[in-house]
């Protein structure tokens, strides 16, 4: 009597429990304003005329000057932040469609995305 | 006496052994169901696995395209200041500011303007209908054109 009313299988006990988490939701940054500049070619043989030139501008008769070879380095480093700029964007936006992607994100359609 | 006793034992254990067994059986049914759900559930995060996985190399695929368009923009950079020309020198903008410094100065300005833009354009700032409908190399910003005028095609 004992060996038969007691069961020898044991029922199972599953556990289930989801909490989402709260989404980051941060914006964009603004996109930065950037001021005007202008570029002065400077030469041996021109010097005299830009700074009188500058003179006649009311500005300040002096110019930092780079060499071609720095004009171009600068140049390429400008363009390479700006292609770190567009792989951080597309890396981020790939981190926000894969793990939010019932979000819409501002920058989902901004050219650099695309 | 002791026959009868001995009946009635065998009667109520054989009840009992049976109630046992319904018991054994209800709970394996249940168990049969859960395993069922589980099973079920696991299929669900093996679908959802694959579906990441596909998501992963999609977007490794579309990092990888976006390198290789960047890695042509910079060497297409390179090429614009050292461009052999028709009469097979390398194009030196040093000796063409010494010769043409006006022309030179425009042209500086205007690239640095270009290049400007596309770092705006880069934080996200919006394409003018005149960016997008560029479609003649005259129209386009030459510095970043993958970027800004996403109806040029090269030619």
């Amino acid at each position: 009597m004992l060996t038969t009313s007691c069961s020898s299988i044991k029922p199972l006990e599953v556990l289930n429990l989801e909490v989402k988490r709260e989404p980051l939701g941060l914006n964009s940054p603004d996109i930065a304003i950037f001021e005007d500049l202008k570029w002065f070619i400077i030469n041996s043989k021109n010097s005299d005329e830009v700074f009188a030139k500058l003179e006649k501008e009311k500005m300040d008769p002096v110019l930092f000057g780079l060499t071609d070879d720095g004009y171009e380095a600068l140049s390429k480093n400008f363009a390479q932040i700006r292609h770190y700029i567009q792989k951080q964007n597309l890396i981020i936006e790939s981190y926000k469609k894969y793990y939010e992607p019932e979000i819409k994100s501002k920058i989902e359609n901004t050219p650099a995305n695309k | 006496m002791l026959f009868f006793g001995a009946i009635a034992a065998a009667v109520i254990g054989g009840w009992l052994y049976v109630k046992g067994l319904q018991k054994d059986l209800a709970v394996a049914k249940e168990n049969m169901i859960k395993m069922e759900q589980a099973h079920e559930a696991q299929q669900k995060v093996i679908a959802q696995q694959r579906l990441d996985f596909e998501t992963i190399v999609e977007t490794n695929r579309k990092i990888n395209e976006t390198n290789k368009t960047l890695q042509e923009e910079f060497a297409s950079l390179d090429n614009k200041f050292n461009k052999i020309n028709s009469s097979g020198k390398k194009r030196d903008i040093g000796v063409l500011a010494v010769k043409r410094a006006p022309a030179i100065e425009r042209i500086v300005n205007r690239g640095s303007k270009q290049a400007v833009r596309c770092v705006e354009v880069a934080m996200g700032d919006p394409l003018t209908e005149k960016e997008k409908n560029a479609t003649k190399k005259s129209q386009i910003n030459p510095i970043c054109p993958d970027l800004v005028n996403p109806s040029y095609v090269n030619y």
